[in-house]
């Protein structure tokens, strides 16, 4: 299947379509946050505080008087930063994990797998805040701390793939020809093995940045004044009665790039997976 | 709508555990859960709130102001030499186990903190020794109902420490029985006997009907934990509970919007503080920690993140505490003044100094984590780059006490009331001894900490006053802090609920309290 053809695959599906619309909204905020801001994300202006949405401030203020939209501006920056770094540092250890383990099987698959089943058994939430109380709050840990707690998903999916691929035929006859481990691994199986690991990175956006808010929402994530949108949200939650829109807005930027991630990730699955098409 | 959706969810919450309100229950919604109920090893507030309702002590302060009045000791008088202390008790009070309150109680209530031979020394844990009776050496019993305190050197604030949580009378009878569990079984004097606690849930107590001064009017109390402020402000709106505690200002603000709700404010003893640890040498020219404290615009901090609950502070206490020293003049709010100070002192701008944020609310900060934003943004609009840092209470507690910061915030919500307990309690150069510095500031200046050690040994109001009013200037010219604010005290409750008292450290007795 051409590359083409991939993309015409990908823009049939309307659901994919809006994620890609969506994500691609978020980045481009990302991206020119600076020149779009209408304010200063820092700098408080108290006697504005709790401002409903008006014409001067299109979604109100904090209750430091801060222009909520240009923090959920600023803040898209670090929740995509947050994506991209965490996915990276779960799917890269992930990966080789995941290939060792399944190429050369035995004692090593053994001992890889159980360390992964072994954090596979705590709930992910649990185990993130966890490693990042250990580190201590900070934006980096939470990066880090999400990352490691995905590890093993990558590992898993991978080496799953690296156990039908070794058996293939193409393989078998590179390992017969003397080609060398590294060889095989890296230019043969690898590039055969990535579709689900795109997939499942592209959904894995959504939940590392689902997983900072929340550790955000707990404190243990940005700090203040980091405009972080979790973080964002647990303020907000203080002024439920008196001014919603504090919460909501966050809450309703994280529902939009994580349900974008989410849409996106879905398309591409109907499109790399050749076992779902028909 | 609003009204209407808090009712639901305030029922649906409370559905199981409670009904409304008989007109003879008090429901009491407070932020946390007791710690301890012998409050003799009590150190927060929570614990205090409860205790206070089973016990009491031989002074109290009064039911709205902080003057020491008589209550199991019915009158006193301190020796020439103003070592000796002699109370003399009042007679025919019983213990809510239905002992005879006598000298014996007294004696062993208060032995047990200092005298290691006591046998009840060991159950328990005397955490604020120095603000209580550490400077006691010897307690006798005279008869039945006199009772002398001698102290180790002349301490006038020994009465007023006499009237603190931290001196109950506890039954000797219970505390033999109970030992180091004395704290889950509080037995004392007091108008309300405890009946039950669930920990995380409810403490209940009945009323005393034996109470010496008259049964209460309230048959129960029920003081309930809810730690989610929004959630006890909903049970509060819509009548589930009768009081509601430690609300933040902008929900105060919403309380007095609601007709048939009732905010109380009282002048408070509590200060609110920025310390600056002098210990650093980028901290410890005075004229960059007055920079600092220019820097800051008290007036809309409080106007705006106190909702204007509380004044600006600028002595280490508050004005409704005697000695205030009203001549002093506030650092007005001048970054001008700020940026030259700094440049003058040869302040380093490209470092960055750390704020620490306290992670949990009090009542002299009711809002932690902004007021240290907006403190940030201050700080850099002269220049100076600050990076806020947060712990747990615990840790934050303990570092702080180390020395390890830059900035810190804290305050205290007013002890014994006495100028000696802000002064020498959280400024002198004894409590600035590290690891265990009350003195968090690390500020170790000996002419202040000389003036506030004569004046304890000082009998005389006027002499004492005298030299608190010149510590004062001292410790406002060299700075060790940014003195932030002296919030009021604020009780917010239904207006069926009457005659609530209201002390300025927030600490109430309810035996007046009634319900319509």
């Amino acid at each position: 299947m051409g590359r083409w053809d991939m993309l015409r695959d990908l823009l049939k599906n309307k659901n994919t379509v809006l994620g890609m619309v969506i994500v691609g909204c978020i980045l481009f905020l990302a991206v020119f946050g600076p020149v779009l801001a209408p304010y200063d994300p820092f700098l408080p202006a108290p006697l504005d505080r709790l401002q409903l949405p008006s014409r001067e401030h299109w979604l109100g203020t904090d209750s430091l008087g801060r222009d909520i939209l240009t923090r959920i501006i600023y803040g898209s920056r670090i929740s995509v930063m947050i994506g991209l770094v965490a996915v990276t540092i779960s799917l890269v250890p992930g990966t080789v994990l995941g290939l060792l383990a399944g190429y050369f099987g035995k004692t090593l698959d053994a001992v890889i797998m159980r360390v992964m089943d072994v954090l596979l058994a705590f709930p992910a939430i649990l185990m993130a805040v966890f490693i990042a109380a250990i580190l201590g709050p900070s934006l980096v840990n939470t990066m880090i701390a999400v990352g490691i707690v995905y590890i093993p998903h990558y590992a898993r999916i991978v080496r799953s793939s690296v156990l039908l691929l070794k058996e293939q035929l193409f393989v078998q006859s590179v390992s017969h020809m003397g080609g060398s481990h590294g060889r095989i691994i890296f230019s043969h199986i690898l590039p055969n093995a990535l579709a689900p690991i795109i997939v499942y990175a592209t959904l894995g956006m959504g939940t590392a940045v689902l997983q900072a808010a929340a550790l955000g929402f707990l404190g243990l994530g940005a700090q203040p004044p980091q405009p972080e949108w979790g973080a964002m949200l647990s303020e907000g939650r203080q002024y439920l009665q008196l001014a919603p829109h504090v919460a909501a807005f966050p809450g309703l930027a994280i529902l939009l790039l994580v349900l974008g991630f989410n849409v996106f990730g879905d398309g591409l699955r109907d499109v790399l997976d050749p076992t779902l098409r028909t | 709508m609003k009204t209407f959706v808090s009712l639901l969810v305030a029922v649906m919450m409370f559905m199981p555990s409670l009904s409304m309100a008989a007109s003879d229950t008090l429901i009491w919604g407070r932020g946390g859960d007791s710690v301890v109920l012998d409050l003799a090893q009590a150190t927060d507030g929570e614990s205090i709130k409860a205790g206070i309702q089973v016990f009491e002590n031989l002074v109290k302060f009064g039911d709205n102001s902080m003057d020491v009045e008589p209550q199991l000791a019915e009158s006193w008088e301190i020796s020439p030499d103003g070592l000796t202390w002699t109370f003399h008790l009042r007679k025919g009070v019983k213990f809510h186990d239905g002992t005879d309150f006598t000298a014996q109680a007294v004696y062993d209530s208060f032995a047990r903190i200092i005298d290691k031979d006591h046998p009840f020394y060991g159950y328990g844990k005397w955490k604020y020794l120095s603000l209580s009776l550490k400077y006691v050496s010897n307690i006798e019993i005279i008869d039945d109902f006199t009772v002398s305190l001698t102290t180790e050197m002349p301490y006038a604030p020994l009465i007023n420490n006499l009237a603190l949580w931290l001196c109950p009378i506890l039954s000797p009878k219970a505390m033999a029985e109970y030992k180091d569990q004395i704290g889950m079984h509080p037995v004392g004097t007091g108008p309300f006997k405890f009946v039950e606690w669930v920990k995380d849930d409810h403490i209940t107590m009945v009323r005393n009907e034996d109470y010496w001064g008259g049964a209460p009017k309230l048959k129960k109390i029920v003081l309930k934990s809810i730690p989610e402020t929004a959630t006890r402000l909903m049970a509060l709106q819509s009548g589930t509970i009768d009081i509601a505690d430690d609300l933040d200002p902008d929900a105060i603000t919403l309380v007095k919007k609601q007709k048939d709700l009732v905010v109380k404010e009282n002048a408070s003893v509590n200060v609110g503080y920025i310390a600056m640890n002098t210990s650093k040498p980028y901290l410890a020219d005075p004229r960059i920690r007055q920079a600092i404290n220019h820097a800051v615009d008290k007036n809309i901090l409080i106007q705006t993140l106190f909702q204007g609950l509380a004044i600006p502070a600028k002595n280490p206490f508050a004005p409704s505490i005697w000695s205030y020293n009203d001549e002093i003049e506030p650092y007005a709010y001048d970054p001008a003044k700020a940026k030259e100070l700094l440049k003058e002192a040869g302040f380093d701008f490209g470092r960055e100094i750390e704020l620490w944020a306290m992670p949990v609310s009090r009542a002299y900060m009711p809002d932690p984590v902004k007021t240290a934003e907006l403190i940030q943004a201050y700080l850099s609009a002269v220049g100076v780059k600050v990076k806020i840092v947060r712990y747990d209470w615990g840790t934050y507690l303990s570092k702080t006490s180390n020395g390890e910061h830059d900035l810190c915030m804290l305050g205290w919500l007013g002890g014994n009331a006495d100028p000696d307990n802000f002064l020498y309690g959280l400024l002198s150069a004894d409590t600035a001894q590290t690891p265990g510095a009350s003195n968090v500031a690390i500020w170790k200046n000996a002419e202040f900490t000389d003036l506030v050690k004569k004046a304890q040994k000082t009998f005389d109001k006027a002499k004492r006053t005298d030299l608190y009013k010149k510590a004062q200037v001292i410790a406002h010219d060299e700075a060790p802090w940014v003195p932030i604010a002296h919030t009021k005290v604020v009780r917010c409750f239904h207006n069926r609920v009457q005659d609530v008292p209201l002390r300025p450290n927030g600490l109430n007795s309810f035996e007046m309290v009634w319900k319509k």
